[in-house]
């Protein structure tokens, strides 16, 4: 195998399929490495670790055909060190060599035959909007748990409500929740279970994407199979396991009404809520809400450091209550509604209170308080 | 106090002390710390020889005295015939046979360990006491006022005679591993010839230390068990002279950044553990060595609920909750698992306690017997502080009033048990609080889960049942 590329193009392909391998101790020593395919002019790049596979495809200069496993992390390290301009990749079974300008490198190469072999995608085919979807993952996938523990929680569900997509994530102490509109919904009514970590993943592809030249398709092609999923944005296929096993009941944390509403400016209670937080000095530290007619007062009282409080003006209906919560999860919540206005929705101090924007419903964000006694 | 050794003209006497002549120290000396550790000669057998002075010169073996017990401690008679404590009895009666056995007497050792703990506090507020029996002190601040580190050790010594009537001995170091390893220098000896008292005090100066710790073998640092040691010896690797001789890189390279690092520095004699007074429980545990093997699950899974319901009620009692509960069994053979798991919010209730370490034991193979059963929580945390609460998460179709009686049925993911322990906290809590209410009222053995009861009502552990395994005139169940 050997081929030629641009030095920037082949740091793209290597470290984004290299961002599948080693997320763990991995198992078996070929998967610290990225399977490299050269097919006339076209590169493939993959990394997995079993759980989650990334392949690149590239336009580049193929020279010779075949295939080799490099050193995932090694070789996008040496390939983005080099001088700007044309890198040469000579992959045989037993060695790699890349070469650029005047620098050389060998590396041993991984057996080809032990990198595990990838089947094509099979299954039920839905096309989503790209934007919509990168807009929705970047609401809710911040509440999965990262508790390999609770394997669960470390999805996100895909669900449907009202003929569209709904995705939903939590951590046990929060919950996110957003509908995308606009798009079909998945085919006869499946629910799949999707870990977070793939879906981060997606996120960061298709809002960099999104934010070139506008080269990126507008649209990620989900394929559902009864073990994996696989989502295709442009030259990049991200496929991973699907969790497996029923989602906890989640519509029956989501009260249907509630009797104090706050109505406050995003960006004000944002900035005031990152303020106040600066003396938070362990994460059980919370941040005490005093809602009043005209706004609310925000406490942060943490031993041995110090207080801090301060004030946000808003419209306040309701009866006047205390309630307190782990500041960053109420500023994940408040950082992830769409619009300038958010809206904080309480019971008591010991139910979930739940932030939504202003405008429109297809975002919640629950969020259990912290009690204080 | 005298903050600065200017003063220490100013202030000779301060209280009803005085300086002691001789002692003053340089101001670069007082920088280097001075670490006492305190430890009983033999402290349970002692103790028994001091109420049974008929016992006086003979090799008394305190422990579980039923064949299944183990020795808690011995004196230096039995000690010169190789008894050591954690022996099984069995082995102790075969090596000693002529030793007399005593059954031990817990609250008694309490007592006299409270007296020794607080000669100790009178020396100086900086204890550290580890169990019962022995204690770090930190004297470095408290030498100008009380003379060396050395004398401090022997005024510790002539106190604990006079006022307890029992042995101790004391290592002096710059560290708290030092001075560990020089109270072992001083403790007397026993052999075959004969029981020979030790030096008492025994001090390691800064500019002693490698002198003393290189000939040692590498499990004499802390933190060094039987897998290390193997590994070490693996690598050609005996003393902690040789683990100082083949340098950091190659320790780290062998056993990672962060241990090789603590055993580079420990082998160079560097330990930075400071002694932590009233330092806080790490953990709560509760474990029991029974008359005879277990070999089936139900029973076990019985004595289960009665130790995580103890472990529970002592952590309400000090107003914990725990995190980590862990699950430990040894087998007939002696080979031990250990098994853990944390969950996401604080426990202190007996049936969320239960729910894990039931579920902990229920994927060990008990097949071959089990001989010992133990369970702790650790990860604790005041109860009562700022709580973040959870969503009460519970599968589709279970109705969120009706959790009790729902035993098997759903498989025995983490998942589940996770979910499961989180809504026996909840539910529980008010359980709690009335259990406990009964029990400060009317005793611990009032009210209890219907696991609890046995023959004579509701069993109690740490009642009946000493971790050393049970006596031999109890009856055989």
């Amino acid at each position: 195998m050997k081929f030629r590329s641009e030095r920037d193009s082949l740091v793209e392909a290597l470290a984004t399929a290299g961002r599948a391998v080693g997320g763990r101790g991995s198992s078996s020593a070929v998967l610290s490495g990225l399977l490299l395919v050269c097919e006339g002019n076209r590169l493939v790049a993959t990394g997995t670790d079993l759980d989650l596979t990334i392949r690149v495809e590239q336009e580049v200069i193929g020279i010779d055909d075949g295939s080799c496993v490099v050193p995932a992390r090694l070789s996008a390290d040496i390939v983005r060190s080099l001088e700007p301009g044309a890198v040469t990749v000579e992959g045989a079974e037993e060695k790699i060599e890349i070469s650029a300008a005047r620098s050389h490198f060998g590396l041993r190469a991984f057996s080809v035959v032990e990198f595990p072999t990838m089947t094509e995608p099979e299954g039920t085919t839905v096309d989503l909007p790209g934007p919509g979807l990168a807009e929705g993952l970047r609401q809710v996938v911040r509440a999965a748990s990262n508790d390999d523990a609770r394997p669960l929680l470390t999805g996100v569900l895909m669900t449907n409500e009202k003929g569209a997509i709904r995705l939903v994530a939590t951590d046990s102490y929060r919950l996110a929740l957003r509908d995308l509109e606009g798009t079909g919904g998945l085919p006869e009514g499946e629910e799949i279970l999707v870990p977070a970590r793939a879906l981060a993943e997606l996120q960061r592809l298709s809002s960099s994407a999104g934010s070139g030249e506008g080269e990126g398709p507008p649209t990620v092609a989900m394929v559902t199979g009864p073990h994996e999923v696989t989502f295709t944005h442009g030259a990049v296929r991200i496929s991973t396991r699907l969790l497996d096993g029923s989602y906890p009941d989640y519509r029956q944390l989501i009260p249907d009404h509630y009797p104090n509403r706050l109505h406050l400016g995003k960006e004000s209670l944002l900035g005031a809520l990152r303020r106040v937080r600066l003396l938070v000095r362990d994460n059980t530290t919370p941040v005490r809400l005093s809602m009043r007619a005209g706004g609310v007062d925000l406490t942060v009282v943490s031993q041995e450091v110090g207080d801090a409080s301060e004030t946000v003006d808003g419209d306040f209906t309701g009866d006047e209550l205390v309630i307190a919560f782990n500041p960053t999860y109420l500023i994940d919540g408040v950082e992830a509604v769409l619009g300038d206005e958010v809206i904080v929705e309480t019971a008591d101090a010991g139910k979930p209170a739940t932030v939504h924007g202003a405008e429109n419903d297809n975002f919640r964000y629950l969020l259990m308080p912290v009690r204080v006694s | 106090m005298c903050p600065t050794p200017r003063d220490s003209v100013g202030c000779a006497s301060v209280g009803d002390r005085a300086i002691v002549p001789g002692s003053e120290i340089r101001a670069d000396d007082a920088l280097v710390p001075s670490i006492l550790h305190v430890d009983m000669d033999a402290f349970f057998a002692a103790v028994e020889v001091l109420d049974q002075p008929e016992l006086s010169g003979k090799p008394v073996i305190v422990g579980g005295t039923g064949n299944r017990g183990v020795v808690a401690s011995c004196t230096y008679e039995a000690r010169a015939f190789g008894v050591r404590s954690a022996m099984p009895t069995l082995q102790a009666r075969q090596l000693c046979p002529h030793a007399v056995f005593v059954d031990g007497h817990f609250s008694r050792y309490s007592e006299m360990s409270r007296r020794l703990h607080a000669v100790l506090r009178d020396v100086t507020p900086l204890v550290e006491p580890i169990g019962l029996d022995e204690a770090f002190l930190d004297v470095t601040g408290a030498r100008r006022l009380l003379g060396g580190p050395e004398q401090i050790g022997h005024e510790i010594r002539g106190r604990v005679r006079d006022e307890l009537s029992l042995g101790c001995s004391v290592g002096v170091g710059r560290s708290k591993m030092v001075a560990k390893l020089a109270s072992r220098a001083a403790k007397p000896v026993a052999d075959r010839a004969g029981t020979r008292p030790g030096v008492g005090v025994y001090v390691v100066g800064p500019s002693e230390e490698l002198g003393f710790l290189h000939p040692m073998a590498v499990q004499a640092l802390w933190g060094v068990g039987p897998a290390t040691t193997r590994r070490l010896n693996d690598l050609g690797i005996r003393t902690i002279g040789e683990l100082a001789d083949v340098g950091e890189d190659t320790v780290i390279r062998h056993f990672g950044r962060s241990q090789g690092r603590h055993l580079a520095a420990l082998a160079r004699g560097h330990d930075p553990d400071p002694v932590v007074p009233d330092r806080a429980a790490k953990s709560i545990g509760h474990e029991e060595t029974f008359r005879s093997d277990i070999a089936q699950m139900a029973p076990l899974q019985r004595h289960v609920i009665r130790m995580a319901e103890s472990v529970a009620t002592t952590l309400r009692e000090n107003q914990l909750a725990g995190r980590t509960v862990t699950v430990k069994v040894k087998f007939a053979d002696f080979s031990m698992v250990t098994r853990s798991h944390t969950v996401s919010f604080a426990l202190d209730t007996a049936a969320a306690m239960v729910a894990v370490s039931g579920a902990l034991l229920d994927a060990i193979d008990v097949s071959e017997g089990v001989r010992l059963l133990g369970v702790s929580i650790s990860g604790l945390q005041a109860n009562g502080q700022a709580e973040q609460l959870a969503f009460s998460l519970h599968r589709d179709g279970q109705a969120s009033g009706d959790r009790s009686g729902q035993e098997g049925g759903t498989e025995n993911a983490p998942e589940d048990r996770e979910v499961r322990a989180a809504c026996l906290q909840t539910s529980w809590q008010e359980v709690s609080a009335a259990v406990d209410g009964i029990r400060s009222r009317f005793g611990r053995s009032s009210v209890g889960m219907a696991a609890m009861v046995g023959d004579q009502g509701i069993e109690v552990p740490g009642r009946r049942e000493a971790p050393w395994g049970p006596s031999a005139d109890q009856p055989e169940d």
